[in-house]
């Protein structure tokens, strides 16, 4: 619970966060995308994390903001290509969050073939719910709902994810170190969509944990 | 954490722990831009890496499994000294505590991979050991709109480039970076690398250098 509440405060904080894509075979189908046939991912930067009450910034960059519910899996030991049967004694927790994503920026460096950081490493946009330790929740079998202004959004159980986590821990380590404190987000279920100045988006794991964020103008 | 009275932190010399991310820009010198047939950015393109990509002088860069076309790219590092965050062009030189001379290693074939399935180049550019970086140089050292960057590969001229020649100058990409990503102090930017890029094999040794102010070696294994 120290461990949580030092994450939680940022000075555990780890180093990166790492973004795991198209991981519900649903969402993939709403944007278009095919099912990968193994995960793939992209890294988000430590000036992402806005905490429970915080401000997401709607960049001025953007014209459609979109929110992604996710599953954040907390690491607690470095983890350097430990093996699939071993990932899950290296977690320290969850926290419930949101991927918040410029879709139109990204849409662009898709069609220009180039990386998506423009789209996902702006400040703010990786919120977060407070830490959650290990011992609490089954990491396929979590439900999870996101909601815009009380309207629900997206709901879903981890159970539907494509790889689950050990698998995706596993793949990252492979070739990426993890380090304690850095956040493993696993991926969002159908149902993105836009937010708006104003707003206020709320995450939770019905019964275990709950976080609330408002949109704000870049001024 | 100490602050000089000009805010700068005094953990930068140490930015390879202290820092949190590594702001890289891509296609910043034309020849480069054509040699890997790519058209000339209207705007600085962004990527990050990890810090765990870190490499010291001296250090071994590792050739992973998954690709068989590992690439050297020599740039200037730019160390972040200051907080950054939507500081207007002309203030934000302040903000640089200094420079080291690194190399973006990538995978050549899955950053191809990734173009042509439009996704994510982080399996070709943020793979443990990918950011090799000399020591730390104080900001007075260096001019960052007329300085050399050259790499060797077992002791063979490849690149030879000046930041003249950059697009986008460092205080231009700079800017552009802290509008929308606050940069922390010890944080990097690479900025860019000259035409000249190509394959690495193990065993290799990268030989990296502002010549007359820093040099660096690392082997691949």
């Amino acid at each position: 619970a120290e461990y949580g509440k030092q994450w939680y405060q940022r000075r555990v904080r780890g180093t990166k966060i790492i973004c795991i894509g198209r991981n519900y075979a649903k969402h993939a189908a709403e944007l278009g995308n095919q099912v990968p046939s193994e995960p793939f991912y992209f890294i988000k930067p430590t000036t992402c994390y806005v905490e429970n009450g915080g401000d997401i910034i709607y960049h001025k960059i953007t014209k459609n903001l979109h929110h992604e519910l996710e599953l954040g899996v907390v690491v607690g030991r470095k983890m350097s290509r430990v093996p699939k049967e071993d990932v899950m004694a290296h977690v320290a927790g969850y926290c419930i969050s949101n991927d918040v994503t410029c879709r139109d920026l990204q849409e662009k460096c898709k069609s220009e073939r180039k990386p998506w950081s423009i789209s996902k490493c702006l400040d703010t946009h990786c919120a977060v719910g407070p830490f959650i330790p290990a011992s609490e929740l089954s990491h396929n079998n979590i439900e999870m709902v996101l909601k815009v202004n009380g309207e629900v959004r997206q709901s879903t159980n981890t159970k539907n994810m494509l790889f689950d986590v050990p698998t995706l821990l596993e793949y990252v380590n492979r070739h990426i170190t993890l380090l304690p404190g850095d956040l493993v987000q696993t991926g969002t279920p159908e149902g993105v969509g836009p937010m708006h100045v104003g707003d206020i988006v709320t995450l939770s794991i019905p019964g275990v944990s709950e976080a609330s964020f408002k949109i704000i103008d870049d001024c | 954490q100490s602050t000089g009275s000009s805010g700068i932190n005094a953990e930068y010399g140490d930015f390879v722990r202290a820092g949190s991310k590594i702001v890289c820009v891509g296609r910043n010198y034309a020849k480069h831009a054509k040699e890997l047939g790519n058209a000339l950015p209207t705007k600085p393109l962004l990527f990050t890496k990890p810090t765990t990509c870190y490499v010291t002088n001296g250090g071994k860069v590792k050739y992973p499994t998954i690709t068989n076309d590992l690439h050297y790219e020599v740039e200037l590092g730019v160390v972040i000294g200051k907080r950054a965050s939507q500081v207007p062009i002309e203030e934000i030189m302040n903000h640089v505590a200094g420079y080291a001379i690194s190399v973006d290693i990538t995978c050549r074939d899955i950053q191809e991979d990734c173009k042509k399935e439009r996704s994510p180049w982080t399996m070709a550019k943020c793979l443990d050991t990918f950011c090799p970086v000399g020591e730390f140089i104080p900001s007075e050292r260096i001019d960052p709109l007329n300085t050399e960057v050259l790499l060797k590969v077992n002791n063979e001229l490849k690149q030879h480039g000046n930041t003249k020649d950059m697009i986008f100058s460092v205080p231009t990409l700079i800017e552009y970076i802290n509008r929308h990503i606050t940069l922390l102090p010890g944080d990097l930017v690479l900025t860019g690398t000259p035409e000249g890029v190509g394959p690495l094999q193990r065993g290799d040794e990268i030989y990296a250098a502002i010549p007359g102010v820093t040099e660096a070696t690392f082997t691949v294994e």
